[in-house]
């Protein structure tokens, strides 16, 4: 696997290794809730120092860590305007969809394009690595996903001209 | 587990840290960080890259809360991590209480979303984990004191 993207994967591969060590950890205001620390921030010493990964300044990745959750922001590249549309109706596609991902977030942190949340029921329900597996793939996948789906727009662009013109001549 | 430390270790410790801090004047870790700087530039132009290194983390403003000095430190590490491009000969002889502090400053350099910077640190980063494991950016991750 030689390709550009492998030092940034593998950074957050072992990112992400690290910080998965969740636990079970009961709302220490609310009785017998349970809830995500990440997303309410009740105390600041259930979280973890958030990271920052970035590749360069349009594609980045933020882990933030509590103790039974984590969260990952992925902004994806963007190169032109055609990019940024498809990326949008894309991810917004698949948030939508939120629940047959199980660990997908409904909607994005703030300046990032697709966010996932991860509890510690997720981590005992499914394989750690697995999981790992799957966000670090969905990375590598969503780029390739978004180059093909650019090449098709153009391609049907320039085929939708040449048949709406070919009555001119 | 790392999580079990940072709890029990949170609260009333970190309010003690503050005060010890502010007993050491700014000005005086400025000027210490100023006279690291020039010793590393001169170890750099004799490329003793890991030296440099050495000397760049060694005594590192992390308990402090002061922006300044934490960012004139970090200008003297980036200096250094960026100066040669062998990664392998800059780590290969640094001591293993360098590993966790160097960590945070990878984590800090690939925060910068500047290009050339996210690309030796994805370096480093990858080649330090291989040396100091998990552990290590556990630490990095965990450790809310020693911020860099």
């Amino acid at each position: 696997m030689a390709n550009p993207l492998r030092p940034y994967l593998t950074c957050i591969r072992n990112t992400l290794t690290a910080a998965m060590c969740l636990q079970n950890f009961p709302c220490q205001d609310v009785e017998r809730h349970n809830k995500p620390e990440v997303e309410f921030k009740t105390n600041a010493e259930l979280l973890l120092n958030p990271v920052l990964i970035c590749r360069n300044e349009a594609e980045k990745c933020l882990i933030e860590t509590s103790i039974n959750s984590l969260r990952v922001s992925i902004k994806v590249k963007q190169a032109d305007d055609l990019e940024n549309i498809l990326a949008k109706k894309f991810l917004r596609f698949l948030s939508m969809r939120a629940e047959s991902f199980q660990v997908l977030r409904r909607k994005p942190v703030q300046g990032y394009d697709i966010s996932f949340l991860i509890t510690n029921y997720h981590c005992e329900e499914m394989n750690k690595h697995k999981l790992i597996d799957f966000v670090v793939q969905f990375m590598e996948d969503i780029d390739k996903e978004i180059s093909e789906l650019k090449l098709s727009v153009n391609t049907r662009g320039r085929l939708v001209a040449t048949e709406f013109l070919r009555q001119f001549i | 587990m790392a999580e079990e430390g940072g709890r029990s270790g949170g609260g009333g410790g970190e309010d003690r840290e503050d005060e010890d801090e502010d007993s050491e004047p700014v000005e005086a870790i400025i000027n210490r960080i100023e006279l690291k700087s020039r010793q590393v530039e001169w170890l750099l132009k004799s490329a003793q890259y890991a030296e440099a290194l050495k000397t760049a983390l060694d005594d590192s403003p992390t308990k402090t809360r002061d922006e300044t000095c934490k960012s004139a430190n970090w200008v003297v590490v980036h200096r250094v991590l960026m100066a040669s491009k062998d990664t392998d000969a800059l780590l290969s002889t640094l001591e293993s209480e360098f590993y966790d502090i160097l960590m945070k400053y990878i984590y800090r350099g690939l925060s910068t979303g500047d290009r050339p910077t996210c690309e030796q640190c994805l370096r480093l980063h990858e080649k330090l984990t291989e040396k100091a494991g998990m552990g290590c950016i556990v630490r990095a991750l965990a450790d809310k004191r020693h911020t860099v």
